[in-house]
């Protein structure tokens, strides 16, 4: 194992070309599957590798599981260990388990309050029965996953909207709910608390999404102006403002927010339908480089645990 | 909680919401269970904690603008009663989620999100050149 076993833990970042070039020569949906995948596979990776290296390196600590036989000298030449770093990855691994439920209990909490708030309002049956306007001034709109999904939409949203922008609207908290959405926001969102270099993947494949389902919208409502202004609109009329963090004074040279960038690609051509970038475009290269970051990522970790188990069968007397 | 109550003056923002919500929560709740339309002195002593009557016709005029309670005038004074929909309802409890979970955009997939501080003259730009045929130049105007 030695060296290898901490490559997966860096090897996110070669997800990163592929996060920042999104959207070019690739569908939405393609974009957001790709890097839902690859995050996921890197998360995973990592964790084991942080099992790993805490293993072996805390072996002399009362507690590990590993056998009595593993402070023989010819298995601790053969094991890199390091009792600090060991004892770090376990504290990293503790972190990461609680960051992971911290965020799965936020996702049932939100979406089980949602749910209730909803509760007692009549159902109506038929098509446009998921549709819940609840009056308030405030606007906003909102898919929300289940069985049966539901979109919520508040009358202060809906009047800043033309009728054809809220069919607009309407199509695209659909299309969230359709294609499920909200699984691939959960997982990014959970890999990138397992491995922070995953975060730029996670806002990416979040901006792919609201991108997949601008696409699936324009479709519906057969003009991509449409849903152009529908997207516009709303955020101007929501016009949530950060408060001003770091995020304004980072920026010297401002660059355009997710929504702006939105609009402009719906009032831009039709994405490609091909859910893989063309090989000589930097975007090809970006999504090979990424691929070859995902299996050296998976080579390593496997490598790591069979090594380990290798090692461990050896030493074990059974 | 005892500190959200008395809120109005002191504390950060986004307690104070919360704390409002919770309030207009109860406000409503306390007058779902009165027979009849209520005067807020009456809404003020079935409510936990000793609110100050200003602060009940605060929330219950809140609570009017959100469209969940209805009053009659009575005399110089209000009587009060929650209003009867359903939705008006369930839009406050939204209202009460959205404001007491800081991270809701991370979990439900908002429709627009945060605007940087120069994207509304870029809209405002990408929306005149969608807006640019002639059916939409006509509801502009």
């Amino acid at each position: 194992m030695g060296f290898f076993v901490f490559l997966p833990l860096i090897l996110p970042l070669t997800a990163v070309p592929i996060a920042r070039l999104t959207g070019q020569h690739l569908h939405p949906r393609g974009a957001a599957r790709l890097m839902t995948v690859i995050s996921a596979v890197m998360a995973v990776c990592s964790v084991l590798c942080l099992g790993l290296i805490g293993v072996v390196g805390t072996a002399q600590i009362p507690g590990n599981p590993l056998p009595d036989s593993w402070s023989d000298p010819e298995v601790r030449a053969a094991l890199p260990y390091h009792e600090t770093v060991g004892t770090a990855a376990m504290w990293l691994l503790a972190l990461v388990l609680v960051a992971c439920l911290r965020t799965a209990v936020r996702h049932v909490r939100v979406r089980s309050r949602a749910r209730r708030a909803l509760n007692g309002l009549p159902k109506v049956s038929g098509p446009g029965g998921d549709l819940a306007v609840l009056p308030d001034h405030s606007p906003y709109a909102y898919a929300l996953p289940g069985s049966p999904g539901r979109v919520v939409v508040s009358t202060g949203m809906l009047d800043g909207l033309a009728e054809d922008e809220r069919e607009a609207l309407l199509a695209h908290e659909r299309a969230h709910l359709v294609h499920r959405h909200h699984r691939y926001l959960l997982t990014t969102q959970l890999a990138a608390n397992v491995n922070p270099f995953l975060r730029p993947l996670q806002e990416a494949v979040a901006f792919s999404a609201e991108r997949w389902a601008d696409e699936e919208s324009a479709q519906a409502v057969g003009d991509r102006r449409i849903t152009a202004r529908a997207v516009a609109r709303a955020a101007l009329v929501s016009r949530a403002v950060p408060a001003p963090g770091f995020a304004a004074f980072a920026a010297p040279a401002p660059a355009p927010g997710p929504v702006p960038r939105r609009v402009a690609a719906l009032l831009g051509p039709v994405p490609s339908s091909r859910n893989w970038p063309p090989a000589k475009t930097p975007a090809g290269l970006a999504a090979l480089v990424a691929a070859v970051g995902t299996a050296a990522s998976a080579l390593c970790a496997l490598n790591a645990a069979v090594a380990l188990l290798v090692v461990l069968k050896a030493v074990t007397p059974l | 909680m005892a500190d959200e109550r008395h809120a109005p003056a002191a504390g950060d923002a986004p307690a104070r919401r919360r704390g409002q919500g919770e309030l207009e929560a109860q406000v409503l709740a306390v007058l779902q269970c009165a027979p009849g339309p209520a005067t807020a002195g009456w809404v003020q002593e079935r409510l936990e904690g000793d609110l100050a009557y200003t602060t009940v016709m605060t929330i219950l005029s809140r609570l009017h603008a959100k469209n969940a309670v209805s009053r009659t005038r009575s005399g110089r004074s209000y009587r009060w009663q929650a209003a009867s929909d359903a939705a008006g309802l369930a839009a406050l409890r939204m209202r009460r989620m959205l404001d007491g979970e800081a991270d809701r955009n991370a979990v439900l997939a908002s429709f627009v999100s945060a605007l940087l501080p120069h994207d509304e003259e870029l809209l405002r730009a990408l929306l005149d050149s969608a807006s640019a045929d002639p059916a939409a130049a006509d509801r502009e105007s």
